[in-house]
């Protein structure tokens, strides 16, 4: 257990720069995700911790120790992959034994109650004897769990391990996560596209776009209070609007591109901005008494929910409320929101796209 | 020691290998076919391509192994494709029905095919009781029992090249054509024979090759009045002695392989 | 099979697989036969039965001889080519070396071309340096025109393998030889053992070298059977076949023991 510090690690795989100078410090004992859509160098960040990759600049530290040269075998680490790796030609004791007879750890005793207790730890100590290839994905994924945490490792890095598991499997094994985190305190590196399990998992999530860090925080305040339009997009399903903003009298007023008004607070700054508003904080009603008025594009029922596709000032917007009352394809409906509930965000440079 | 260092020593000794004892091997005797006795000459060629009796064995050997690859193919497809759709424990059978004899040494089954189809052989015995051949009917010594005898080597070569390709076919892409209204003939024609013609191109590549190159089986088979260019590559390092002009002989069925090979390559590889 | 096949489909399908096999396994069928006849003379059916024949074989010192050279350069071949050709796929397969897409070509030329060219290559080179050919030369000859089927084998397994098996025991403080030692070559092992058997197989029944290569005293198996064949063949040439045949369907009962039959095949 101790704290890794990433400073300044820039990668560059031939002529193409894809970490810019990251930096990063992460405290003993934290669960820390770093969240992405594929491409944005999370994996890559992930293996220059590991030492798999090597970093084109920047330094690599483990619980204080400078480990930017050092090969993965000389690391104190452990990973798990998302193909979950298991030696298919050694049984299920002997490849959570490997990392223990791989650093000499204890005597073969010692090696041997600590196997135990890693497959305890996930609930598979009745397999130790089984091949991997009788085992199922789920159960296979509990397995590579036990190989990482058996050497108690400084730093436990986790690619992408709950992807190729199936819905009701993941949310097991994200309960599972949390409580052995609890148990051991491993500081823990965990990489996904999944904003729901890096809302759920972590005491910190670092937000990557394009090899920089977009933002980081802790959960609630990455999901709440979203720095940049991409954040917000990313982390919930945002809708974004392009507006302007102007003072009128002790009022701010933003203006749509097809010339709706919406007011603000009184002390919001002039000029370009993207007004984000979540889909959960918007309601429905006939028009008049709305904040903003749309066009219904899509109605999709949901059995406990209707999701509303809505077309305004030229962007589509989500909406998900109640199922009555219902609202027909091609009507003008009313956007009903708190005001205090938009976000106002520095406008989009380019298009940002959540492509998971 | 780097990952680089680690790899090349693992490379080396198969690297070794190949350049001293194949790469250079094949230098040698290229060089071999044109060297005079003073430097450069090309009269080995000339011999053989003025000559109308080379250029006989060497249209015959690409005529046989055309006729030899096309019946292999005609043969190896539907073969393969029952192999590929039969139960499981059929298709052990018969791919060990096809192994067998690929594993049999080849003068084991060209011994085989001797007596089958000697003048008192089981094959000309029946053909005379049938009535359909005459008192002194032989096939050996033809270009039949080339031709009889080739085909049995080569089809299993044929056979599980388009096997690994069959094989990989999803049968559901059968079962929708035959809901979409085509016959099973029909089925076979526009959607497995398309599909598994990268199989059949690289059988065909490798049996054109294989045949092409032979001697021993047609040697045997179609005794020395029928001479194959293979076969004249061996009379010429072993009888005659003329080792020049064998490999002229050998670079000749060389660039004639390439010759067919390429265009016939670049064909499979379109239809990828 | 496909459903809706239809009753006159099935059966010409039936008749044509009979007559395919009748065809290939006709002339094994018919050294067996010959192999056991009493007569003198080669025929078949065979006339009257005994193992005649096998004893004389037993007996014979150029069979034995040859059969000897023959299984001596099987195994060396065997060991060299699978050595040689596993290591090579290991590296190919790393894909770390420059240019690892043309090591493969590299490899599996020898595959390509065909073998009289090589051998005459062989013969003329070795004759030009050393003279008279030895049983090194056949060990060396064939080991090259088997490694690419080793090669072959290996990748084919290693690339079904999953390919972060290195870098996660890399991550449990493999180092570089136990990685290689604990985690390739088990993965390699399906693949070598398949190569083996192919190296094994080709070299024992291989012609085409050994026929160039020839000299008195240095005669393979299947060089004394194809001399027999050219001059004076009598029932003890179809005796050995018959022992390299039952040799071959004792190799495939082990192949289809340890890796299957079907998988060996589709390589």
């Amino acid at each position: 257990m101790a704290d890794v510090r990433l400073h300044q690690i820039k990668k560059s795989f031939g002529s193409v720069e894809v970490l810019h100078g990251i930096s990063l410090d992460i405290a003993s004992g934290e669960f820390i995700s770093l969240l992405g859509a594929s491409g944005c160098g999370k994996t890559t960040l992930l293996r220059i911790v590991a030492g798999l990759e090597g970093a084109t600049e920047g330094r690599v530290e483990l619980g204080g120790q400078d480990v930017t040269g050092l090969p993965p075998e000389k690391r104190d680490i452990a990973m798990m992959f998302q193909s979950y790796a298991l030696l298919p030609h050694l049984s299920v004791a002997e490849n959570v034994r490997f990392p223990l007879r791989m650093r000499r750890i204890g005597t073969k005793a010692e090696q041997r109650e600590r196997v135990a207790d890693a497959l305890e730890t996930v609930q598979l100590g009745h397999l130790a004897e089984r091949k991997i290839s009788q085992l199922s994905g789920g159960q296979q994924q509990r397995i590579a769990l036990a190989r990482a945490i058996v050497s108690k490792p400084k730093v436990l890095l986790l690619d992408e391990p709950l992807s190729n598991l199936d819905a009701r499997l993941r949310e097991d094994m994200q309960v599972e996560l949390i409580e052995i985190h609890r148990r051991l305190g491993l500081t823990t590196i965990f990489v996904t596209h999944d904003q729901e399990e890096a809302l759920s998992l972590s005491d910190r999530i670092v937000l990557l776009n394009k090899g920089k860090v977009e933002q980081e925080g802790a959960p609630d305040e990455i999901y709440s209070s979203p720095a940049t339009p991409f954040a917000s997009s990313f982390l919930g399903a945002s809708n974004l609007l392009p507006a302007t903003v102007r003072r009128v009298g002790g009022t701010a007023i933003a203006e749509l591109e097809d010339g709706q008004t919406v007011a603000l607070p009184a002390d919001t700054a002039e000029g370009a901005c993207t007004l984000a508003l979540r889909q959960e904080d918007i309601t429905l009603s006939g028009e008049g008494d709305a904040n903003l008025t749309a066009e219904v594009a899509t109605r999709v029922y949901l059995g406990a929910r209707s999701r509303y596709i809505l077309r305004l000032a030229g962007q589509d917007l989500r909406v998900l409320t109640g199922t009555t009352p219902t609202h027909e394809v091609g009507s003008k409906v009313g956007l009903v929101f708190d005001a205090d509930r938009i976000r106002i965000l520095p406008p989009e440079t380019e298009k940002t796209s959540k492509d998971t | 020691m780097s990952d680089r260092a680690e790899n090349l020593i693992l490379a080396l000794p198969g690297l070794l290998l190949l350049a001293v004892a194949f790469f250079v091997p094949i230098a040698q005797m290229l060089l071999l076919s044109v060297q005079g006795e003073e430097g450069l000459t090309f009269a080995n060629f000339t011999r053989f391509l003025g000559d109308p009796y080379y250029l006989g064995v060497l249209w015959r050997t690409v005529r046989l192994s055309l006729l030899i690859t096309a019946i292999c193919a005609l043969i190896g497809f539907p073969l393969a494709y029952i192999m590929a759709r039969v139960g499981p424990r059929m298709r052990l059978w018969l791919i060990v029905l096809v192994i067998l004899p690929l594993m049999t040494s080849v003068v084991v089954r060209t011994f085989g095919w001797m007596v089958l189809l000697g003048r008192s052989g089981l094959v000309p015995d029946i053909l005379r009781s049938l009535g359909l051949a005459g008192r002194n009917f032989s096939i050996m010594q033809t270009e039949s029992a080339i031709v009889i005898g080739m085909v049995q080597v080569l089809l299993p070569f044929m056979t599980l090249s388009i096997l690994g390709v069959v094989s990989r076919i999803d049968t559901r892409l059968e079962e929708a054509a035959r809901t979409m209204g085509c016959g099973f003939g029909a089925t076979l024609r526009t959607v497995v024979l398309p599909l598994a013609l990268p199989g059949i191109v690289a059988g065909s590549l490798l049996c054109f090759t294989l045949s092409a190159s032979s001697f021993v089986t047609p040697n045997l088979l179609g005794g020395s009045r029928i001479q194959v260019l293979a076969a004249s590559i061996y009379r010429s390092v072993t009888q005659t002695l003329d080792w020049p002009f064998a490999a002229a002989q050998a670079v000749i069925l060389f660039v004639g392989v390439l010759l067919i090979l390429v265009p016939y390559a670049r064909l499979g590889g379109g239809t990828r | 099979m496909v459903g809706a096949i239809s009753r006159p489909v099935r059966i010409a399908a039936w008749i044509f697989v009979l007559a395919t096999g009748l065809f290939l396994l006709a002339p094994l069928v018919v050294v067996i036969g010959v192999s056991v006849s009493e007569s003198q003379f080669i025929s078949f059916p065979p006339d009257g039965l005994s193992l005649r024949w096998y004893k004389e074989v037993l007996s014979s010192d150029s069979y034995l001889g040859a059969a000897w050279i023959s299984f001596r350069v099987a195994l060396l071949v065997t060991l060299t080519s699978t050595l040689c050709g596993g290591a090579a796929a290991i590296a190919i397969n790393r894909r770390v070396l420059p240019g690892s897409g043309a090591l493969a070509t590299f490899f599996l030329s020898p595959l390509v071309l065909p073998t009289i060219i090589y051998a005459i290559g062989m013969l003329m080179l070795w004759s030009a340096i050393f003279g008279p050919v030895t049983i090194v030369t056949i060990w060396i000859g064939h080991t090259v025109i088997t490694i690419p089927y080793v090669v072959r084998t290996t990748l084919a397994v290693l690339s079904e393998s999953d390919p972060f098996l290195e870098e996660a025991a890399q991550t449990m403080g493999a180092g570089r030889v136990q990685r290689l030692w604990l985690v390739v070559v088990p993965q390699c092992l399906p693949g070598l053992a398949a190569g083996a058997f192919f190296a094994f197989n080709i070299s024992f029944d291989e012609a085409v070298v050994s026929l160039f290569l020839r000299k008195p005293g240095l005669t393979t198996l299947p060089v004394q059977i194809y001399g027999q064949l050219e001059f004076s063949p009598d029932p003890s040439v179809a005796a050995v076949s018959t022992i390299m045949i039952a040799l071959t369907v004792g190799l495939i009962l082990i192949i289809d023991r340890m890796l299957g039959v079907q998988r060996f095949a589709s390589s």
